[in-house]
């Protein structure tokens, strides 16, 4: 049986395409980045909105995600994605809820997700986002 | 003439290629490639194969029934030897890198071109495996018809072609970090990892800018070109992606999500608005709620204290009210 060579590239690149991706894995590229201090989530929120200018941060444990509030009450959302960090300007459509150590904030756009963050002060960042 | 795509032997080519970057960038950048990013990147690149496979047809089909229409035979005997022209080649290279600097441009400047376009701007890093991030839906806009004058003119469809699979691979090497800027006769003439490192920037200075394939020298011509600035020149670290960054790594989400957005802005819009959220640029909404590319760098400048944006002025002299020539969008 001859196979068309459409599928003999498809299932050909289907092997590369997973042999890359397995190494840059087995390799350790692409570790994970931390929100180690405040200048951090500052450089992550003026990339979210340029020239957003954080006048108060919360970094959640472990720097995996972060809260950044500038003078006007606008608040954005840090989440790291991948090696990479991404964020959303929070809007009325913003939610957020406290559960026993965490705040769980979702920002209304389903692909980006809702964020779980253990603050050192989660009822500030829950009355903040719920004026919103 | 052999049925010859470039792109096809060239795939082992960029598969060596990642390979070769991604071992720079154990020992250089570990963070310069991201498995998942990389899955998702080459997954693009494989599901635009089959995807043209699939729906290249129509662009295919249009292309020869307008080709009987052309205005010169290169050859004689209806232009039997068309392959023989050798003079041909270059000019069709040359002409189609022109075409696509333009088909580029409307990629960015029509949001319906750019839910297709977004898919090769969705990541936000800049390797090789970026490049071959292609988008699957290209099909569904009308991106071909910016090839139909060079049919017309006499080109055969097949050249057309081979010149646009050799593009295409030109610019594969330049989508990477590993190299900073090639001799200044090349900066000057070609487009370079340099200058494509400008055009996947999301840092307003950036937005709109350097749409070349394989010339810089049309983004020089038509007043779209902007120099990468290091840090140590005055410039900002370089942020890639789009402005509003997925944060997912859903395949699906990343190939449809603009499709859905504009279709969605186009079902809630009043009458009068909704070919506007077809046709306008990215980031237009006809409430002001949000932000163009323009706005966004009008903005910047204003709080670095830049003067006007000399691309946008010039382009509002030249031809107000056209939606390609004015305005930007947020890339």
């Amino acid at each position: 049986m001859e196979i068309p060579p459409l599928i003999l590239q498809i299932f050909g690149s289907l092997v590369a395409i997973l042999a890359l991706s397995g190494l840059a894995m087995a390799i350790g590229l692409g570790r994970k980045p931390v929100l180690g201090d405040e200048e951090a989530v500052r450089y992550a929120a003026s990339e979210v909105d340029d020239g957003f200018e954080a006048e108060r941060v919360s970094i959640a444990r472990g720097g995996a995600a972060a809260l950044a509030r500038d003078e006007s009450g606008r608040i954005v959302l840090i989440k790291r994605h991948g090696n990479r960090f991404a964020g959303r300007l929070l809007t009325g459509a913003a939610r957020v809820r406290e559960e026993v150590d965490a705040l769980v904030v979702d920002c209304g756009d389903a692909r980006f997700g809702p964020q779980q963050l253990s603050l050192d002060d989660p009822g500030y960042w829950a009355d903040a986002i719920n004026r919103l | 003439m052999p049925d010859f795509s470039p792109t096809q032997y060239a795939v082992p080519l960029f598969v060596l290629a990642v390979l070769a970057e991604m071992i720079w960038s154990y020992f250089r950048s570990p963070a310069a490639y991201e498995p998942k990013d990389t899955l998702v990147s080459l997954s693009f690149g494989l599901g635009s194969t089959v995807a043209g496979a699939v729906f290249g047809g129509f662009a295919l089909a249009a292309f020869i029934a307008a080709y009987e229409y052309r205005l010169f035979d290169f050859a004689p005997n209806g232009n039997e030897e068309w392959w023989a022209i050798w003079w041909a080649w270059p000019l069709c290279f040359v002409l189609d890198d022109l075409k696509y600097y333009w088909v580029h441009r409307a990629g960015h400047r029509i949001r319906w071109f750019w839910a297709s376009h977004v898919n090769h701007h969705s990541s936000q890093h800049y390797n090789l495996s970026t490049a071959l991030r292609q988008s699957w839906t290209g099909a569904f806009t009308l991106g071909f018809v910016f090839a139909l004058p060079l049919v017309l003119l006499g080109f055969h469809p097949a050249m057309i072609a081979i010149c646009g699979g050799f593009n295409l691979i030109y610019q594969f090497w330049i989508h990477t970090e590993a190299i900073d800027r090639m001799p200044r006769w090349f900066e000057a003439v070609m487009n370079t990892p340099s200058h494509h490192r400008v055009h996947h920037a999301t840092n307003p200075r950036y937005l709109d800018r350097n749409y070349a394939g394989v010339f810089i020298v049309w983004d020089k011509i038509f007043g779209t070109f902007e120099p990468e600035r290091a840090v140590d020149e005055g410039g900002e670290r370089m942020r890639y992606g789009i402005v509003r960054q997925l944060g997912s790594f859903n395949l699906l989400y990343a190939v449809f999500h603009e499709w859905i957005g504009m279709i969605g802005d186009i079902w809630r819009a009043p009458w009068r608005h909704k070919l506007s959220y077809l046709l306008r640029e990215p980031g237009w909404s006809h409430d002001g709620s949000r932000e163009t590319s323009d706005m966004i760098r009008a903005r910047w400048r204003e709080r670095v204290g830049a003067s006007p944006d000399p691309v946008v002025a010039a382009a509002q002299d030249r031809s107000a009210g056209n939606p390609i020539a004015t305005q930007g969008e947020a890339a």
